[in-house]
């Protein structure tokens, strides 16, 4: 290291042995030539660190802190933040002689670390590092002769005068565990370094520029849990997360204090904090005047800086059971002040720090008790509650705006990836998904590839086609539907979940507001539009109010919710999967009526479903001796042992979001044809050949949701390729639904016609044959004028002749008012006669 | 015992001061003490339990507090309601060249000069209340608090002439320690022949403030518990624990320090908003989860032998048959009712919950029956709550739990309830009205307690479950939609009021069967599971209504239905008779 402290290595000379990773040739702007000149201005930059104190000398006797004022008469030179300040010009000063022959190295106090040392690794960190090239074959050459990241960074906070540089402690590990190690381990004595080191670059980059600049570290390579932190902890650097619950108000806090004598009006010279105290002078300094005891503090020219306090709470899914959240206060002093509201989702680099409680100020007992806080260095918001907010569903985001939601860990990605390879991870995704549910396997994964979700695509033209995929569970009472979307409201993002009866056409899409005090007209979102990229899950689906659930319609197909009131037009966005269950109409469900009549929705809201799925409760021997079974274990047995194989909510939940985030499968040739051909076959059965019978078994909706289903099942793969066998279960779950669910019972095929109009092709017919029927019967047995005969009359003639299928009321008065619409007869109440 | 003998009763911080001395001498570093303890636990371990003085341990209660000394060995029994966090403390530190601790301690004794010397340590608060609903029958009788003063006073007699004899309080006089239950007896002997001089010596006590003057009201005091060296798992929120430690008090902490930096924005000290004059601080040496049984007051340790067993089910039976006016079929439903307890969740499922609905109360039946019924139930279980619901109450009352961030207090609610808590709820008192948005959240919070047996902390931000095992117990008029019961049993008595006196020993039998039963094991033999499968399967067969939670009750009945009658294991008898008695329960609802 001897040779590296060399003020060559300072001016990025090319001797540096460490300098292989980087270009050799070191910065354009650093040539030998222009050694001399930036020696002597660096003088200038070691005056600035004055202002520097600014963030650690807040506390009083923190129990480190002695230790270093001790060594003031042993050591040469202590660096740590809480000592005085001309401490350090003359820890420079050591830094400006670099020189061989003074090699009495000074080390941070009670460790073995040499100042020196570290202040060349910070100063080679911050000079050479440099990000690896993201791919291999990036072009090497351009990429050796850039810039290092750091000074980039450097120039850019010049340009803005900011007042903090971001430093990223992967990138330090990266470059150099030794120093990231002592970085973490004595935070107070390597953070002041770091600084120095910096405004010394910044100082040669831009001499005049007198802004003093903080280095705020992030991004620590291990996250301390809340509940983990300990006495060890105490000053080191640690990373936390959690939630903010609190902030207090600002509080300005005194940095430099001037005092007036009162007597002579002299000004003292700016006295600075110390240890969180300030000494105010007993005497007049002016030598005339050395009254005593007149000295007072001239507010309006002491320097102030913002501090504020912040508590930070253990997010939920770090609480032990039966536990309860643990709290941790923050400090934050200038930028970082207001930085987080409560309610924020934060992670937090900082130095843990403890404070000695005094009893009372006149007591000399100390309590024994010590409060913890954490000085703040650097607070990155976050939100891990959830799948990601931020949506590959989206179209619009590009890669770019990725960077700004969670980056995933490392491990955490291998460690997806390795589930994501196990063979059977459909099942065990399937398995995981509401375990509690029995059965419904089927209808699990439906609600899978709802969560997964498919490829938004936005054409040239600028014609959409969405990636969110609806779902629709009808079912009976008591078959866990309501549980079913607890669950995926609590795992999806932005999950909004509302009940039919409770809501209102407003209260889904956007509600016009007027501010009571501006009298302005304000947009307020509903659960549509905040659950845009999410899943907005709407139980008793069929007690909704008509009015409301025509405000689906758009937000289905065409993602947008519009409102156009009191002045205000807008299109809002509402890219969001509908996750509806609705109970039949007659409570239970009949399964000799179509889906129609048992749930009294609009064919055309229906058509907008992806997959409907009917949940019935059928009598099945074989599945209630595995109920029956699956019972009496769960009584009789340990419940942890039957576990298996199941994934946490958690991993789901990071599953399914890095999987939506980063997976953005495509059809791959195979499949595309696949899917042709599955269509074409599928429209085929609908023409039955020599009939002229004409059933409609999928529309171009369907293939658009197989496409869909498809990108999903590939999705679950963490593959970018939409293989053959995705579309085959994609086929496959689309038929299941539509058996369910399409299915006309009087034929057993499928029929799109049931959904689109509500009204299978089979009893279109047989409604026509009853019209016919009807008007032979009447032409036969009624003349004009004559007199009335009775509905039930009617329905006894025609079940006399009729030898098929069975009649009904109903029929009879549905077919006497089709022909009562065509003049043939009138009716009145139930009886009917011949016009 | 080899070494030095302590007065663990009077003066354990000598104990705790002596060992450390011991220890450091022995050359041990006194960082290597961090989160463990020296042998000082052993101490009082042994003393407490290897020699049962346990009992001698004076109980905290209202009547004892305000005698009670600062720095004594005090008993606490309470539920776990609120943990405040860990405190930082300077555990060790150099006083000159001497190290001292701070364990167990408030306030050093000594002042803490340089840093550089001092250890920081950790400990764990816990804020522990009385069990909420406890019956009075748990709590230590008249009597015992007489003798528990007595050893007291005797201790502090002592205490006293030892003061006036030797200087040194680490130092005990020999007579003292062999404390032996003997020569209590005799002493006590003597005591009472003296019995003006202490009263005289009580009275000079009182007068010299040596009290701590808890400001507390009759109930018991709350008590914050500062436990070292324990993992996190140990102590749950909402545990019952008896904590052994002492009892401190300093003058100078009730000063609001104010001073400090960070108490500028908002309070920082979660402690401040516990006085020390109205919630006194323990120091835990030893703590232990209780159970029912430990509220027993004879508890008689007897092996839960079925034909024991069986006598005291037909009792108890037979006494809650009269109780409810000759309903045989109720009685039955409410047994098995008492023994029912969560025994294994399967996700949000709670296993083995039997929560009952009585309906058919009317106004006048619930003054009659429903009155006696919740005496009985007070008699008969250890911690007991009735909840008269009426939209007023639900209205108003706050059920969950609350975080309070401005005193960053758990604020406590009427369903923060211990393990095994028995709750009824009336809800013939309730009347049609309107429920505001509190009322609407309490209805769901009732309604996710009897079908999950768990209560949502409210953390503004966030909303946490917490499991509990609560038994339910509504009484209403039809069935309760508020509250959707397990079982639902029309009530129907044939005779009116029945009053039959209890001798206490045939009640301390019924409360021991009740917390034993309720504990043991379960199983099934293969045959039987067969059995009850099949029986299960024809059942939903024949009638598809039958979900899985009535399968799952039945079940439940059948384990409980066993359990009743002590035995381990359930046979085919106790099945028939589950399914005989929901027989009989179907043809009332029809």
């Amino acid at each position: 290291m001897a040779s590296d402290s060399s003020p060559l290595n300072f001016n990025n000379g090319p001797s540096s042995p460490d300098d292989s990773l980087s270009s050799p040739i070191g910065n354009t702007f650093s040539s030998p030539g222009s050694r001399r000149r930036r020696r002597s201005s660096t003088p200038s930059a070691f005056a600035t660190p004055t202002e520097r104190r600014s963030r650690f000398a807040s506390s009083e006797a923190t129990p480190t802190a002695p230790r270093s004022r001790q060594n003031g008469s042993g050591g040469r030179v202590p660096v740590t933040p809480t000592s005085t300040t001309d401490d350090l010009p003359a820890s420079s000063d050591g830094g400006d002689g670099y020189d061989m022959d003074d090699a009495r190295p000074t080390f941070v106090w009670g460790t073995n670390i040499s100042v020196e040392d570290v202040n060349d690794a910070i100063h080679r960190f911050l000079r050479d590092f440099r990000e690896a090239p993201s791919s291999q074959g990036d072009d090497d050459g351009l990429h050796l002769h850039a810039e290092g990241k750091y000074e980039k960074l450097i120039r850019q906070v010049i340009e803005v005068e900011g007042d903090s540089l971001d430093v990223n402690a992967r990138d330090v590990f990266d470059h150099d565990p030794d120093l990231y190690t002592k970085m973490v381990r004595y935070p107070l004595e390597v953070l002041a370094i770091f600084d120095l080191v910096l405004m010394n670059m910044v100082s040669r980059l831009k001499p005049m520029f007198e802004k003093h600049i903080q280095t705020r570290i992030f991004n620590l390579k291990s996250s301390t849990s809340m509940r983990n932190l300990n006495p060890s902890d105490i000053e080191r650097m640690v990373s936390l997360k959690g939630m903010i619950i609190r902030c207090s108000s600002i509080i300005p806090e005194i940095r430099e204090a001037i005092f007036r004598c009162l007597v002579c009006g002299f000004c003292s010279d700016p006295v600075p904090v110390e240890r969180g105290r300030i000494t105010e002078p007993t005497i007049c300094l002016r030598e005339e005047c050395q009254s005593r005891n007149s000295m007072t503090l001239v507010h309006n020219r002491c320097r102030f800086t913002d501090k504020q306090i912040v508590r930070l709470q253990e997010t939920p899914d770090e609480i032990p059971e039966g536990g309860t959240p643990h709290t941790v206060s923050l400090l934050m002093h200038d930028k970082l002040v207001d930085t987080g509201k409560p309610g924020d989702r934060v992670e937090v680099t900082g130095i843990y720090r403890a404070m000695s409680v005094r009893v009372g100020p006149t007591q000399r007992t100390v309590k024994s008790l010590f409060k913890t806080y954490i000085d703040c260095l650097h607070i990155k918001k976050t939100d891990k509650s959830r799948m990601q907010i931020e949506d590959a569903m989206d179209i619009d985001s590009g890669p770019g705006r990725n960077e700004e939601g969670v980056i995933f860990e490392e491990e955490k990605v291998a460690r997806l990836k390795e589930i994501s390879k196990r063979p059977d991870i459909y099942e065990v995704l399937t398995k995981s998904l509401a375990p509690n549910i029995w059965e419904l396997d089927d209808v699990k994964k439906g609600l899978l590839c709802q969560l997964f979700g498919g490829n938004a695509l936005k054409l040239a033209s600028g014609a959409s086609f969405r990636g969110d995929i609806n779902i629709l569970l009808v079912g009976d009472p008591g078959t866990s539907k309501s549980q079913l979307l607890q669950y995926i409201h609590k795992l999806s993002p932005r999950g909004i979940y509302t009940s039919g009866r409770g809501s209102s056409a407003v209260g889904l899409t956007a509600y016009v507001a007027k501010d009571p005090e501006t009298g302005e007209t304000v947009l307020e979102s509903g659960a549509l539009v905040l659950s845009d990229r999410g899943i907005c899950c709407i139980d008793e689906f069929d007690k909704m109010s008509d009015n409301a659930r025509s405000m689906l319609h758009e937000v289905m197909e065409q993602q947008t919710v519009s409102i156009a009131k009191a002045g205000i037009i807008a299109s809002l966005n509402a890219r969001t999967s509908v996750l509806a269950c609705a109970n039949p109409s007659g409570s239970r469900y009949n399964p000799r009526l179509s889906v129609i009549d048992n749930i009294h929705l609009p064919p055309t809201l229906l058509s907008r479903f992806d997959l409907i799925y009917l949940i019935l409760d059928k009598a099945d021997e074989q599945t209630d001796r595995r109920l029956a079974k699956h019972i009496v274990s769960l009584h009789f047995e340990n419940p942890e042992n039957m576990q298996q194989d199941v994934l946490d909510l958690s991993t789901l939940t990071d599953y399914v979001s890095y999987a939506r985030k980063h997976i953005h499968p495509q059809l791959s040739d195979e499949a595309a044809e696949e899917l042709t051909r599955g269509y074409v076959e599928i429209r085929k059965r609908g023409n039955f050949p020599g009939s002229s019978k004409k059933v409609i078994t999928a529309t171009p909706r369907q293939i658009e949701s197989l496409i869909r289903l498809s990108e999903a099942l590939a999705r679950i793969r963490f593959s970018e390729w939409v293989e053959k066998h995705d579309v085959t279960e994609a086929f496959r779950l689309l038929e299941v639904a539509m058996q369910q669910s399409a299915t006309d019972h009087s034929t057993g095929t499928i029929d799109m016609d049931l959904i689109t109009t509500g009204v299978s092709a089979s009893e279109r017919m047989r409604r026509e044959s009853i019209i016919q029927a009807a008007r032979n019967l009447i032409m036969e047995k009624m003349q004009i004028g004559g007199p009335s005969m009775r509905l039930l009359e009617i329905l006894e003639e025609l079940k006399k002749q009729d030898t098929g299928s069975e009649i009904h009321l109903n029929d009879v008065r549905n077919a006497i008012a089709t022909l009562a619409t065509e003049g043939f007869v009138t009716m009145q109440g139930d009886s009917v006669k011949r016009s | 015992m080899v070494g030095p003998q302590y007065d663990f009763l009077g003066n354990p911080l000598g104990a705790v001061r002596s060992t450390f001395d011991t220890a450091i001498a022995s050359g041990s570093d006194p960082s290597s003490f961090e989160g463990r303890d020296w042998g000082a636990l052993p101490l009082f371990h042994h003393f407490l339990f290897d020699q049962s003085r346990i009992s001698q341990v004076p109980l905290l209660t209202p009547t004892t507090i305000r005698s009670i000394k600062p720095n004594t060995l005090v008993r606490f029994r309470g539920m776990v309601q609120d943990m405040p966090g860990n405190e930082f403390y300077v555990g060790a530190y150099k006083d000159g060249s001497v190290w001292r601790t701070n364990k167990y301690m408030d306030v050093s004794q000594y002042p803490i000069r340089s840093s550089a010397d001092t250890r920081i340590w950790e400990r764990r608060l816990l804020y522990c209340v009385p069990v909420p609903g406890l019956s009075p029958w748990t709590e230590v009788s008249a009597e015992d608090f007489g003798n528990l003063s007595l050893d007291w006073m005797l201790d502090s007699r002592e205490k006293r002439r030892r003061e006036d004899g030797e200087s040194s309080d680490m130092h005990v006089s020999c007579d003292e320690v062999q404390d032996s239950p003997n020569a209590k007896r005799m002493r006590e002997g003597e005591h009472s022949s003296i019995a003006s001089h202490s009263q005289e010596a009580a009275t000079d006590i009182a007068s010299s403030g040596t009290s701590l003057g808890y400001d507390i009201g009759s109930n018991s005091p709350p008590c914050l518990v500062k436990i070292y060296d324990s993992s996190e798992s140990e102590v749950k929120l909402n545990d019952i624990f008896e904590f052994v430690g002492i009892l401190t008090s300093d003058p100078e902490l009730q000063e609001d320090n104010e001073d400090c930096d960070l108490s500028n924005g908002f309070s920082e000290d979660p402690l401040r908003h516990f006085p020390p004059n109205k919630v006194p601080r323990l120091h835990c040496f030893i703590h232990r989860k209780l159970v029912i049984q430990d509220f027993l007051k004879n508890n008689p340790t007897i092996e839960p032998k079925p034909d024991s067993v069986k006598g005291l089910r037909e009792a108890l039976l037979r006494h809650l048959t009269a109780i409810l006016g000759n309903d045989d079929v109720t009685s039955h439903f409410v047994l098995l009712h008492l023994l029912s307890k969560v025994h294994a969740r399967d996700n949000a499922l709670a296993v083995g919950k039997l929560s009952l609905n009585l309906t058919c109360f009317k106004k006048e039946t619930v003054s009659v029956f429903g009155k006696q019924l919740t005496l009985v139930l007070k008699n008969l279980l250890p911690f007991t709550f009735y909840i008269p619901l009426t939209v007023e109450y639900l209205n108003a009352v706050s059920l969950a739990p609350k975080k309070n961030y401005y005193t960053n207090r758990l604020e406590t609610g009427v369903l923060q309830l211990a393990e095994g808590s028995h709750l009824i709820v009336d809800e013939t008192k309730l009347e049609a009205g309107t429920l505001n948005s509190v009322g609407v959240e309490n209805c769901r919070l009732l309604k996710n307690l009897m079908e999950l047996q768990q209560v949502e902390y409210d953390f503004k931000y966030f909303k946490m479950d917490m499991k509990t095992d609560t038994q339910l117990l509504v009484l209403s008029e039809g069935k309760s939609n508020i509250l959707p019961a397990d079982v639902i049993v029309p009530f129907q008595p044939s005779a009116n009021n029945y009053s039959e006196a209890v001798t206490t020993e045939v009640l301390e039998a019924w409360r021991w069967y009740l917390a034993t039963v309720r504990q043991l094991p379960h199983s099934i033999e293969p045959e039987m599971q067969k059995v009850v499968e099949m029986d299960l399967v024809a059942a939903r067969q024949a009638d598809r209504s039958l979900g899985p939670q009535e399968l799952s009750r039945l079940l439940t009945m059948g384990r409980l239905m066993s359990l009743s009658y002590g035995e381990t294991s359930l046979s085919l008898e106790h099945w028939q008779m589950v399914k005989e008695l929901e027989r009989l329960r179907r043809q009332r609802l029809q």
